[in-house]
């Protein structure tokens, strides 16, 4: 049986995948790919007016050099992703009427133009210079001023992007009521600023890449150097690098792309939009990738159980934080079972509840025309119409639509001896307790929640346990960048356990975990146990 | 990974053809809450169930009409088993029998005088009813029992569940009663209840007949009933052979250590007219057999912890002597509770219902293969010394009487 399910359909066309058309197309498209500039500033302003045909918001500025007005200069820039007062006051107006009070009798002349607009005349902290067209041609796009010299084949290259941005918010994925409110915001730089200002540290490493052969989306992977483990840095990289693809708009292009298992439910790979989880992660060995455009950062390995794990776990008391996670496992295992459990209960295994309890279900179910299967499956996909509905609905009408879910489901249906009351009571509990979880861990479990009743409706509780033991069976069988998914349960790591359904003090949590960690896995000192000083004698 | 898709849809057609074979949606049973079995003169066996009827337990918005509606049905059906008589059911009722929240067995005193075996038969085999359900002996007919209503439960079987599970009398479970049949130790006992007037019917579907009452007074039949737990049966083998009061009820309970809450009642020692109640807390009781090859032996020791909770009389209870005296006279009425069921049940019926037999069984197995056959006889014979110690652990709230 095993054999027959490796044993492919058909020979595959790797070879056709691997080197398809898109590398040859992409030869064509950028004609600028290693060219250089001339020395001529005519030719190389037709040349970059020419790829910029037709794009309005780059801007081209001829200009004159003060002191010598044979020396012709050009600023190239994209409009609305460069500060214009920065333009007018620290290049033009530098150049244009205050360089002649820096020259001090020196002679400017075509050949050392350059050199002396870069170390005298530009009022720019960052300027670098380049002679690549391709790399002048990027740095324009992505908000760089390019200044062109007539006489040189080298551009500089003024960095004083700015754009409108949104401002830093509260997290709107996962909130908090103890710990940090910002989250990350559109711009890649300011995502790498608040990481840095979380870790003040030179072997925070954040490498930069460029992916989108369009869309030329920036990427950075960052890392804490000396805990991380350098095999799993590299294997990152080597999975990014393998990415061909037209544009990336937000990271979960690149979480499909680099998951470890493409068809699993279960996601190996964590996100979120906030700062001090990925700093948390980093510290304990994790590598972030940020994509600029979206405040959503991609953290990997992911275990399973961070499923009902919280950032504010580490911030609150340590036994309330276990109780709770006690608690958020038992939401977890409703969320997934409770339906199909009240299905398997209700039409196979009436012994299943006591007496009186039977004696009311029985009276509920009386004047209910459907089975019990029928009838929970209805309201679970009402449910998720009014979850989608609440997503996507504009802010104007989201009050009426959710009086009218409420009523629907609530009332209505009950009154009108459609569904049972204890139905609504079972799919209302189901979908609160699901919301208690890690975002991304529960849409998987809401999918799974179907298969699950439907095997509970033709099976019983055997089908329930089945079901469960093959998604079991599957999650240990899956891995997080080497990491097994149902670590630390599934191998049994003792020292991880100690942050796992319970979360011990943090002057006992001394070790990273181990799978990530183990490179440097001493996190803080022993014998950290506060405790009051004692006289001396 | 098409071969594999259409594998694994394959696979899932086999979980959907079973059809969901044994589903059984809770609105197509009958849920029997209660059975009760007689034997018919020409021998055959008098089925009679208690149907939940769900629709009057009003759960949800169905709520029930302002008159007392009728919670359960009761009817009967004759057959020539068990089984037989279930499918000459089915006849009438539409839904599907579900024996599996099936509360009380009750057996009828004529039929459980011809012998239990063939009537329990079905309800020890059948996977659907359950072992843990309580069997019991009706005064007359186990049909007249379960006529009946309760007005604290929903059902007449479930107050009778409660009431036996609180070990007033000798609580015997199916299983129990299933071993009971099997050991050559013991005879069964069985708790022996009957319908009593008890207060004013609460609506027109709330009045019993009492079978005694139906022809010398007819007026009786016109109040409430309520099932009353009045004693135990005894059987020899599995034949009703005589009942024992709820005062021996008592004693049977010590002897089989399976004594619950109760109390002790007791002439003071100073004012003999006045009275002292003793709420038991715990008590234990060791039986250890003796056997010279000849007669059997056996001592028993019973301990018991209790509180002074009712005090008629004034003596000072701080004074030692004065509680030991008290604690004595416990020990002594304990004595002679268990002594009067010990002496009835060696002299008047000749039957060890004490599982005095599984003891010596497990001190002298050798022995135990020659004497197992002839147990009631060696049991009538023996002889049996009782010790009982008694303490009063606290007089509750107060110590000295204080008014």
């Amino acid at each position: 049986m095993a054999a027959f399910f490796k044993k492919p359909l058909r020979p595959r066309r790797v070879n056709s995948i691997k080197n398809g058309p898109y590398q040859e197309k992409k030869q064509t498209h950028h004609p600028s790919q290693s060219l250089l500039l001339s020395t001529d500033i005519d030719s190389n302003l037709n040349y970059l007016k020419a790829i910029f045909q037709d794009c309005s918001d780059v801007i081209f500025r001829e200009f004159l050099l003060a002191q010598n007005e044979q020396i012709k200069l050009a600023l190239i820039y994209t409009d609305g992703l460069t500060d214009k007062t920065q333009i007018s006051e620290q290049i033009m107006r530098a150049l244009t009427l205050e360089i002649p009070m820096v020259v001090h009798g020196e002679e400017i002349t075509r050949a050392n133009a350059l050199h002396f607009i870069k170390m005298k005349g530009l009022c720019i902290n960052q300027v670098r210079e380049s002679q690549k067209i391709e790399e002048i041609v990027s740095a324009i796009l992505s908000g760089e001023t390019v200044l062109l010299v007539d006489g040189h084949s080298t551009a500089l290259i003024n960095d004083i992007r700015s754009w409108e941005m949104r401002a830093i918010e509260d997290s709107k994925t996962e909130t908090v009521v103890r710990g940090p409110r910002e989250s990350f915001v559109e711009t890649l730089r300011t995502n790498t600023s608040m990481l840095r200002r979380k870790i003040k540290n030179p072997n925070l490493k954040i490498e930069m890449t460029k992916l989108g052969e369009v869309s030329k989306t920036d990427i950075a992977v960052a890392y804490i150097k000396g805990i991380v483990n350098q095999d799993l840095v590299t294997e990152v990289k080597s999975r990014l690098e393998k990415i061909k693809i037209d544009g990336i708009l937000d990271s979960g292009y690149l979480e499909e792309l680099i998951k470890d298992n493409a068809y699993s439910p279960f996601s190996t790979i964590s996100h979120t939009d906030r700062p001090d989880r990925v700093a948390a992660n980093l510290l304990e060995g994790r590598v972030a990738i940020l994509v600029d455009g979206t405040p959503v950062v991609l953290t990997m390995p992911y275990i399973f159980l961070e499923t009902i794990q919280t950032p504010e776990d580490y911030y609150e008391q340590s036994f309330f934080t276990s109780v709770i996670r006690i608690l958020r496992i038992g939401s977890l295992i409703a969320s997934l079972t409770l339906p199909s459990l009240y299905i398997a209960i209700i039409s196979f295994h009436h012994e299943m509840l006591p007496t009186p309890l039977l004696l009311s279900m029985a009276a509920q179910r009386e004047a209910v025309p459907f089975p019990v299967f029928v009838e929970a499956f209805l309201m679970e996909i009402a449910f998720e119409i009014i979850r989608e509905a609440g997503i996507r609905l504009p802010r104007p009408v989201g009050q009426a639509v959710s009086i009218v879910a409420a009523l629907i489901i609530g009332e209505a249906a009950v009154q009108a001896g459609l569904v049972a009351a204890a139905t609504v009571i079972v799919v209302s509990l189901t979908a609160m307790a699901s919301f208690t979880i890690y975002y991304s861990g529960s849409i998987t479990i809401r999918l799974l929640r179907f298969p699950l009743m439907i095997l509970a409706a033709s099976l019983g509780l055997f089908g329930l346990i089945s079901g469960i033991t093959i998604f079991v069976v599957h999650m240990a069988g899956l891995r997080s960048f080497g990491v097994p998914y149902l670590a630390p349960v599934g191998p049994i790591i003792t020292g991880d356990l100690k942050d796992s359904v319970v979360r011990v003090p943090w002057w006992a949590m001394n070790k990273r975990p181990y799978l990530m960690g183990q490179n440097n896995p001493q996190r803080e000192a022993s014998r950290l146990k506060p405790q009051p000083s004692r006289p001396k004698k | 990974m098409i071969k594999k898709i259409i594998c694994l849809l394959l696979v899932l057609s086999l979980v959907l053809q079973g059809g969901c074979w044994s589903r059984k949606e809770l609105s197509d049973l009958a849920i029997i809450m209660a059975a009760g079995i007689d034997r018919t003169p020409d021998g055959n066996i008098r089925l009679t169930v208690q149907i939940a009827r769900p629709r009057a337990f009003g759960g949800g918005t169905v709520r029930p009409s302002a008159a007392q509606e009728n919670n359960a049905w009761v009817l009967s059906q004759t057959g020539e088993t068990v089984l037989d008589a279930e499918r000459e059911l089915e006849k009438k009722v539409s839904r599907k029998i579900y024996w599996g929240h099936m509360v009380i067995l009750v057996l009828g005193q004529e039929a459980a005088r011809e012998g239990i075996r063939s009537l329990i038969n079905f309800f020890s085999r059948s996977p659907n009813a359950r072992e843990t359900l309580w069997v019991l002996v009706a005064r007359g007919k186990a049909e007249d029992l379960l006529n009946s209503h309760s007005q604290l439960e929903n059902t007449s079987a479930q107050s009778t569940g409660s009431v036996l599970r609180d070990a007033v009398g000798v609580p015997v479970m199916l299983k129990d009663l299933i071993m009971m049949l099997a050991s050559k130790g013991t005879n069964p006992t069985l708790p022996f209840l009957e319908l009593t007037a008890s207060g004013a019917p609460q609506g027109p579907g709330m009045k019993e007949n009492i079978p005694e009452a139906k022809n010398k007074q007819q007026k009786v039949t016109e109040t409430h009933a309520e099932i009353t737990l009045t004693g135990t049966g005894v059987f020899k083998d599995d034949r009703l052979v005589g009942q024992l009061d709820v005062p021996d009820t008592r004693g049977l309970l010590w002897l089989t250590n399976k004594i619950g809450p109760g109390e002790i009642t007791i002439p003071s020692p100073a004012e003999p007219g006045k009275k002292i109640s003793v709420n038991i807390t715990r008590g234990k009781t060791k039986i250890e057999p003796f056997y010279d090859g000849q007669n059997a032996r056996f001592e028993i020791k019973i301990t018991m912890e209790g509180d002074l909770w009712e005090q008629q009389s004034t003596e000072d209870l701080t004074d030692p002597k004065i509680f030991a005296a008290i604690e004595k006279r416990m020990a002594q009425r304990i004595e002679q509770r268990v002594r009067s069921v010990l002496d009835k049940a060696q002299f008047d019926y000749g039957l060890d219902i004490f599982a005095f037999g599984e003891s010596f069984h497990r001190k002298y197995k050798k022995e135990w293969a020659a004497l197992k056959d002839r147990w009631d006889e060696v049991f009538a014979n023996a002889d049996i010394n009782i010790a009982v110690e008694a303490h009063i652990r606290r007089t509750g709230l107060t110590t000295k009487r204080i008014f």
